[in-house]
């Protein structure tokens, strides 16, 4: 740290304010947290967010859950589970469980939220997560079977993370627009209020069943959106929150100097990457030529980006998925080194020996996307930078109208490949390669039951995926977690704030 | 010129300072004036030479060197003014953002110029009908919000250079419309224009050179404050991210993209707000200085 008077006066003057403010809300058992995103409905189906990951994982429990440090499956509102065979599982329920409002947990909630959430007309927001099963069954009061589609491996995992179980009364009557503004759930904390998009009361749930999540500490959990990463540090310095998450390398390192805050670093599932219009779906694009894909591969910078912009534990990625994913083979994939001349060579050879002009899009971190934008000009790739918000790119991602667009997937935690690299690979809206030879490999791996089998065929998928070039992935994102010295947390790997194992020093 | 030799004392004392002379005078002694068109000069230069005095390419990211501190908080001199949050060099990413301001704040002014002055004086000079429609765009242009109408529309065509140019240039012309439209229509009943009227000069004659000259001294007060607006503008539109886009050295983008480190390092909002600030400040001083040395009751 370069030592100089002026450069700290501002911090230095927040921290004598806040030294006067701190300890305020240990007394009352409020957690304060700040969320930089508004989340568009708490409803966990019919929201693609962080932070509405979340609130669920909060308000509501998976009839399975997966310790996320051991990675070892226990039963939650199921206790025991067996496939009859390939394409249904049966499940024992606990028995017991009350819903916040006081309607009991039994079969019909999970049938009643199987068959609301699997079918595509609902519109739950990310399909991959539910349309994998075809119905629920119920055998009695507490027993339920699940039946696939398909055969799906993957079935377990997406169990324990984003299936959720709702009340059936209440949610038949209330919908996806009643439960996001009062939501019900079973789990350890209940929702006191919702202003949405801005501000989340939660309450610790007393009745709370012997979950393997753990019982709640923390009484009172009070959620503000505040967009701007000042705002929240200059809210943290001054006492009014204690605790502040997804914190921008460059200021975690700053706050980290300071020694009345926690700065812990996490890594994330979530990948960054170019995704390019290979198919030519946005019209008579460069990308179709495989040379210029390479291109743009040998162009970035990859430890360079690691090493000065997302620091802490990122990771450089070469994969279409985040390596800890089942089937997600890093030796499978070609890696592009850091060549600007190669880069300049393959474009001449393509035919684009002074370069070319394309639109480039991002949706997220300005300063990655202008680093990786000024990597892509050294070599003669020109662009009309256009930075959108989330839902907008994905509208015209949809519609197949970007050539060339810097994008990131968090798998919503999942820890399977199927997560990451069947999502955009599988000719679906999002899918800009269109490879038929990916899509066989895909579908086989992500419907064996074998698991030599799937990893056989991911790894065919990320051979071809990655020699075609089809994207430029990047790194992997790491998180940083700022609280207070009166809170203690131990963040997990997986991006997901966990209010259960949260206490006071 | 005139045709007496001025130096002779006598002579001078007779016939006094010629209107030349004395203008020279007012310019040179008024402070004001002269700070603005200096440092305004000055600024012009830096943007015309601007590859000859940049140290670096404003371009070259250098991600191990970044956000080194300038000269005064302890940097060094390879980068005096600091690096920013891709390691270019702040002093030549300031220098070449002069050239974004100075062409964004003139262009559109002319722009705008053209437009508002060429409403403004046919409705002033023909009034009638010519003046009530007149009247009436400027009434429809002053009831919208500019800041809105132009990050809609620079919303919808995608935010550029070119695009910012133009939306502003043809936002601005109101304020040009209002004041040609007065200061013609104090003009066009004076003695010279009925005499050039009576000598058969066309109309375009009379507009262009009975007209305009003496309503310039206003067009020129007008011209410096709707610069000045439009760098103010354009500094707001690429801080919303909606103005140029990088990696364009732009003063307004160089303060957004400084903000996320606003608490820990000031420096990086508060160089670029400075230079704009001083720049806006010297268009102004310069706007009302050439205000107070052309205006009517200064003459005497």
């Amino acid at each position: 740290m370069k030592q100089s008077s002026l450069r700290h006066t501002l911090a230095g003057l927040a921290i004598v304010a806040a030294s006067g403010a701190a300890y305020a809300e240990k007394a009352n058992d409020t957690l304060r947290v700040a969320f930089t995103k508004e989340l568009e409905n708490v409803d966990s189906y019919f929201n693609s967010s962080r932070e509405g990951v979340v609130l669920q994982r909060a308000v509501w429990d998976g009839l399975i859950y997966r310790d996320p440090i051991t990675n070892e499956y226990s039963g939650n509102l199921a206790t025991s589970w067996e496939w009859i065979d390939d394409l249904t599982l049966e499940l024992k329920l606990r028995e017991g469980v009350k819903f916040h409002n006081g309607e009991p947990f039994n079969a019909d909630d999970v049938v009643y939220t199987v068959n609301f959430v699997a079918r595509e007309e609902n519109g739950v927001k990310t399909q991959r997560n539910v349309n994998w099963m075809k119905s629920a069954e119920k055998v009695d009061d507490y027993t339920v079977r699940i039946h696939l589609k398909d055969k799906f491996p993957a079935a377990i995992e997406f169990l324990s993370g984003p299936v959720s179980m709702y009340p059936d009364e209440y949610y038949a009557e209330a919908g996806p627009s009643g439960m996001g503004l009062k939501p019900v759930g079973t789990g350890p904390y209940k929702v006191v209020s919702v202003t949405p998009g801005q501000h989340f009361v939660l309450e610790k749930n007393e009745n709370y069943h012997d979950s393997p999540k753990g019982q709640p500490e923390i009484t009172n959990i009070d959620i503000r959106t505040i967009p701007d990463v000042n705002t929240q540090m200059a809210e943290l310095f001054s006492g009014s929150l204690d605790l502040i998450w997804q914190v921008p390398a460059d200021q975690a390192e700053k706050l980290a100097e300071m020694d009345q805050f926690t700065v812990t670093n996490e890594s994330t599932m979530r990948v960054g990457y170019l995704s390019m219009d290979a198919a030519g779906r946005s019209g008579d694009t460069p990308f179709t030529n495989l040379k210029v894909r390479q291109a743009v591969n040998h162009a970035i910078n990859r430890e360079e980006l690691v090493a000065a912009l997302l620091k802490g534990k990122s990771k450089v990625v070469w994969t279409p998925c985040f390596p800890s994913q089942f089937g997600c083979v890093e030796e499978a994939a070609t890696q592009y080194e850091y060549d600007p001349e190669k880069a300049k060579a393959l474009l001449a050879e393509a035919g684009y020996p002074d370069g070319f002009t394309t639109e480039f899009y991002a949706y997220r971190d300005r300063e990655y996307a202008e680093a990786i934008l000024s990597y892509l000009n050294a070599v003669g790739i020109k662009s009309d930078f256009k930075f959108l918000q989330y839902s907008a790119l994905r509208e015209l991602n949809m519609t197949g109208d970007v050539p060339l667009a810097f994008l990131t997937w968090g798998s919503f935690s999942v820890n399977d490949a199927s997560a990451m690299v069947s999502q955009f690979f599988k000719h679906g809206s999002l899918d800009d390669a269109r490879d038929d030879q990916v899509l066989a490999d895909l579908e086989v791996a992500d419907s064996a039951t074998d698991p030599d089998t799937r990893v056989e065929h991911y790894t065919k998928a990320i051979e071809r995926i990655t020699e075609q070039a089809y994207w430029a992935p990047m790194f992997s994102y790491n998180t940083n977690y700022v609280s207070t010295k009166e809170v203690e947390y131990t963040p997990t790997a997986d991006e997901v704030l966990r209010f259960t194992t949260m206490g006071w020093n | 010129m005139t045709q007496f030799d001025t130096q002779d004392p006598i002579l001078a004392e007779i016939t006094g300072p010629t209107p030349g002379q004395m203008l020279r005078k007012r310019v040179f002694g008024h402070q004001g004036l002269m700070i603005g068109a200096g440092v305004l000069v000055i600024l012009a230069l830096i943007a015309v030479f601007a590859p000859l005095l940049a140290p670096h390419d404003p371009y070259a990211q250098s991600l191990m060197t970044r956000m080194e501190p300038p000269v005064f908080l302890g940097g060094d001199w390879e980068h005096p003014l600091g690096t920013d949050h891709l390691g270019r060099d702040y002093l030549s990413r300031l220098i070449y953002g002069a050239r974004v301001s100075l062409m964004i704040g003139g262009i559109a002014a002319l722009i705008s110029g053209v437009i508002g002055t060429a409403m403004g004086v046919a409705a002033g000079y023909f009034g009638g009908r010519v003046d009530m429609v007149v009247t009436f765009l400027i009434n429809v242009r002053l009831a919208m919000p500019v800041v809105l109408v132009a990050l809609a529309v620079v919303a919808i065509l995608g935010g550029s250079l070119q695009v910012v140019i133009v939306v502003l240039g043809l936002l601005l012309w109101d304020r040009f419309a209002v004041v040609m439209r007065a200061s013609t229509l104090q003009v066009r009943g004076r003695e010279y224009v009925a005499a050039a009227r009576a000598i058969g000069a066309s109309t375009p004659r009379v507009i262009l050179s009975e007209i305009m000259p003496n309503i310039a001294n206003n067009l020129i007060v007008v011209v410096t404050l709707e610069m000045a607006h439009a760098i103010l503008l354009e500094a707001a539109l690429s801080f919303l991210g909606l103005g140029v886009q990088p990696p364009t050295p732009s003063w307004g983008l160089m303060v957004s993209e400084g903000k996320n480190m606003m608490l820990f390092e000031p420096w990086m909002v508060l160089i670029p707000g400075a230079v704009l600030f001083i720049l806006v400040l010297a268009i102004n001083l310069m706007g009302d200085g050439l205000r107070d040395v052309t205006a009517p009751e200064n003459r005497s």
